[in-house]
């Protein structure tokens, strides 16, 4: 062993001094614009220790062998499957506009249309922000980027479209909601309740992440602290009551978009996910009673193929250890980052100028997926940069570039095909170890609450941003199209956006209206000394910092209080968030 | 150019959308370009900016609008300048912006806009020659 290690290191010696260095002289260089690695790059390189099987701890080869698709990739073939609708027992397309009856008749169409999937709800930047349709910060945004929820009533009403078949007992759902996220599950547990189905039964998926809305995405209502006690809470409700919903889905994507390094986005989902995970603990949960319902959206992803391979194998192989050897889990299950898909460009990657461009992007992400452990997704469709509302053309593309990725060039037949890579190990590692440091510069601040409050984490993502444009301007960065190749040579490709229509427009304009009408209708017609009762009662509760503030909310929901009047009591105990300066 | 003579540029996010990475390079990238630059930070109503933009005394305003409200916002916010009798400021808007709402806005009074992909320098150069 020594005496091979011996005469690799003469040969790579030899080779730099007769082959490399004349070459690089050869063309005038000062260092080569290549490298080559050899087993010299991963010397204490332990296979077992490092990468082992996949499905099998640290994880770092994959969660699994093949995934659920794979085994049925070659039925799907055969009956012109398409994912995007979402089969039985899966959610549906991500959407959302409007009023909740404007929304329950989209979905309405589109089960008539046999896309059936659950749920999967975008709410309005209103809700998002914890106010009613009538508040004077709703003006303009009502039903535009999301559905409006004021209360319980809105949420019923999305759900008509959710019965028999379709009972939620046999549908999951998905709520992209964080600051807001305890009410939100508080209304799927009362919706529950009033339909009479064990919450037990309960599946989905509530977004639940606060922590990166401070640092990359800002629709936070209450400062960390107190946001981070209603993700306790609501972490304990759903471990105790729905151990069948996921408890959050952890966003490493937004932090990335935000302008974050490859090593930021890793190290600071971390940081979060740890935050997460201790706040279970506090809240008297054992490790693997809840870490197997905690879920990552995705990591961010950049045109960097190889680099965001190995990202995935090392947040895999991190995370593993971490929940094994910090956190004493012994359930595989609480060990793996189980996210919807793993690598890909990320949207920021896509580009305005010649946008046909995204396509071939978009099939180098979905590469990257294909050999870091899931369906090799060609995302985002290419006209992602133009605007709101993808095309039926840029749909279709994408679809048929993941079925070409996987049916014509079979990129998904092998696991971790990079796996024993002298370059790809060692990749790996550095970006590990990078990750690993800038974690623990983290955790010296006291861990991810404290790198918030302190500014670290946000401030990191708005120069790093800062520094990615600069390195456009100056050059030393080339994005094809935006600064480089942009001579009068070059022509524009000409695309049509042919748009399925989706959302009524003239729906989207009379929502604020109407949703108002229901609104004040809704005031005027509860019993308003309930409503008084359940507020006053959680404001109590939410001074004592032990107490569970979900059956509370419920409370609040049942008696039909507002989103805004249930987040207003909080904000009077709890303060509000202020804007983070950088 | 001294201290005092430095052209104030007020970046602004209107509305609840806390996308902010483009405000904040802008910002960041006007300021490394010589200009005094504020910006306002997240949800911002109309007539905080408006009152901001007077108070601060700034010869542009830069809405940064990713939430497809372009339109209303930039023209509430022109009107209210106009009523101030601010009008002088130059209104620039940067953001998700379709090509075909360009023209609709620079009707309404917005004298530049900027969209993904542009440079700061090309941003900043509008600037001098206009202010």
């Amino acid at each position: 062993m020594e005496n091979d290690r011996k005469k690799l290191k003469e040969a790579a010696d030899n080779w730099r001094k007769t082959v490399l260095d004349p070459r690089v002289e050869r063309f005038g260089l000062k260092e080569s614009p290549t490298r080559f690695y050899t087993p010299l790059d991963v010397e204490d390189h332990s296979f077992l220790e490092k990468v082992g099987f996949p499905g099998e701890y640290p994880f770092t080869a994959g969660n699994n062998p093949f995934d659920f698709w794979r085994a049925y990739a070659n039925e799907a073939a055969r009956v012109d499957y398409r994912p995007e609708w979402g089969g039985a027992g899966q959610v549906g397309k991500y959407g959302g506009f409007g009023t909740s009856e404007d929304y329950r008749d989209y979905l309405l169409r589109m089960h008539s249309m046999g896309r059936k999937g659950g749920p999967n709800i975008a709410f309005d930047l209103v809700t998002q922000c914890g106010y009613d349709s009538d508040s004077p910060y709703a003006e303009g945004e009502v039903g535009r980027v999301g559905v409006a929820i004021d209360s319980f009533r809105d949420f019923q009403v999305i759900y008509e479209a959710y019965t028999g078949d379709l009972e939620i007992d046999k549908v999951p759902s998905n709520f992209t909601i964080n600051a807001p996220a305890a009410v939100i599950i508080a209304m799927y547990a009362c919706l529950a309740k009033k339909r009479g189905i064990p919450l037990e039964k309960l599946r989905g998926t509530p977004q639940n992440d606060i922590l990166k809305e401070f640092i990359a995405r800002g629709t936070y209502i209450f400062p960390p602290q107190p946001s981070m006690r209603l993700f306790r809470d609501t972490c304990v409700f759903c471990t105790e009551h729905m151990p069948m919903l996921n408890i959050n889905s952890i966003g490493g994507y937004h932090i990335r978009e935000a302008g974050a390094t490859r090593v930021q986005d890793l190290a600071f989902s971390l940081a979060n996910g740890i935050a997460y995970v201790e706040a279970g603990l506090e809240g008297g949960l054992d490790i693997d009673d809840f870490a197997p319902k905690i879920t990552f959206n995705a990591f961010g992803g950049s045109m960097e193929f190889y680099h965001e391979i190995a990202l995935q194998r090392a947040a895999r192989r991190m995370w593993a250890r971490m929940m094994r050897e910090r956190f004493g889990a012994k359930n595989p299950r609480s060990m793996m980052i189980r996210q919807p898909i793993t690598a890909h460009i990320g949207c920021s990657s896509t580009t305005l100028q010649r946008p046909l461009n995204n396509l071939a992007r978009a099939v180098v992400g979905g590469m990257a997926a294909g050999m870091s452990g899931s369906i090799p997704g060609a995302y985002p469709p290419f006209d992602e940069p133009l605007g709101l509302g993808h095309s039926m053309e840029a749909v279709q593309l994408q679809l048929d570039a993941s079925r070409i990725m996987i049916y014509e060039a079979k990129v998904a037949d092998v696991v971790d095909p990079w796996a024993g890579s002298y370059f790809m190990e060692s990749l790996t590692d550095e970006i590990e170890e990078a990750s690993e440091a800038e974690l623990e510069k983290i955790e010296k601040m006291g861990g991810a609450v404290a790198a918030i409050e302190n500014g670290y984490m946000p401030s990191s993502v708005a120069r790093s941003a800062y520094e990615r444009q600069r390195s456009i301007e100056n050059h030393e960065e080339f994005v094809v199209g935006v600064n480089c190749f942009t001579g009068e040579n070059e022509i524009e490709v000409n695309i049509n956006r042919v748009m399925e229509a989706t959302y009524d427009p003239e729906r989207m304009k009379t929502a604020e209206e109407r949703q108002k009408v229901h609104l004040s209708k809704l005031k005027r017609g509860r019993n308003g000394k309930k409503v008084t009762t359940a507020l006053a009662d959680l404001k109590e509760k939410a001074k004592d910092e032990r107490i569970n503030l979900v059956p509370s909310i419920c409370e609040c929901v049942e008696n039909e209080a507002t989103l805004q009047e249930i987040c207003d009591v909080l904000r009077d105990v709890f303060g509000e968030a202020q804007p983070i300066r950088v | 150019m001294n201290r005092e003579s430095k052209i104030r540029v007020l970046i602004a996010k209107p509305g609840l959308d806390g996308h902010e990475r483009g405000a904040r390079v802008v910002a960041f990238g006007l300021r490394d370009e010589g200009f005094e630059v504020i910006y306002s930070g997240l949800r911002q109503t109309v007539r905080q900016i408006i009152n901001a933009a007077i108070e601060e005394d700034v010869n542009v305003l830069g809405l940064s609008i990713l939430s497809g409200a372009h339109l209303a916002l930039a023209k509430k916010i022109i009107e209210g300048l106009k009523e101030e009798k601010a009008d002088d400021i130059l209104v620039l808007v940067g953001g998700i912006i379709p090509e075909g709402d360009i023209a609709a806005l620079k009707e309404i009074g917005v004298a530049g806009v900027f969209t993904a992909g542009t440079s700061i320098r090309e941003i900043a150069d509008f600037i001098r020659a206009k202010v």
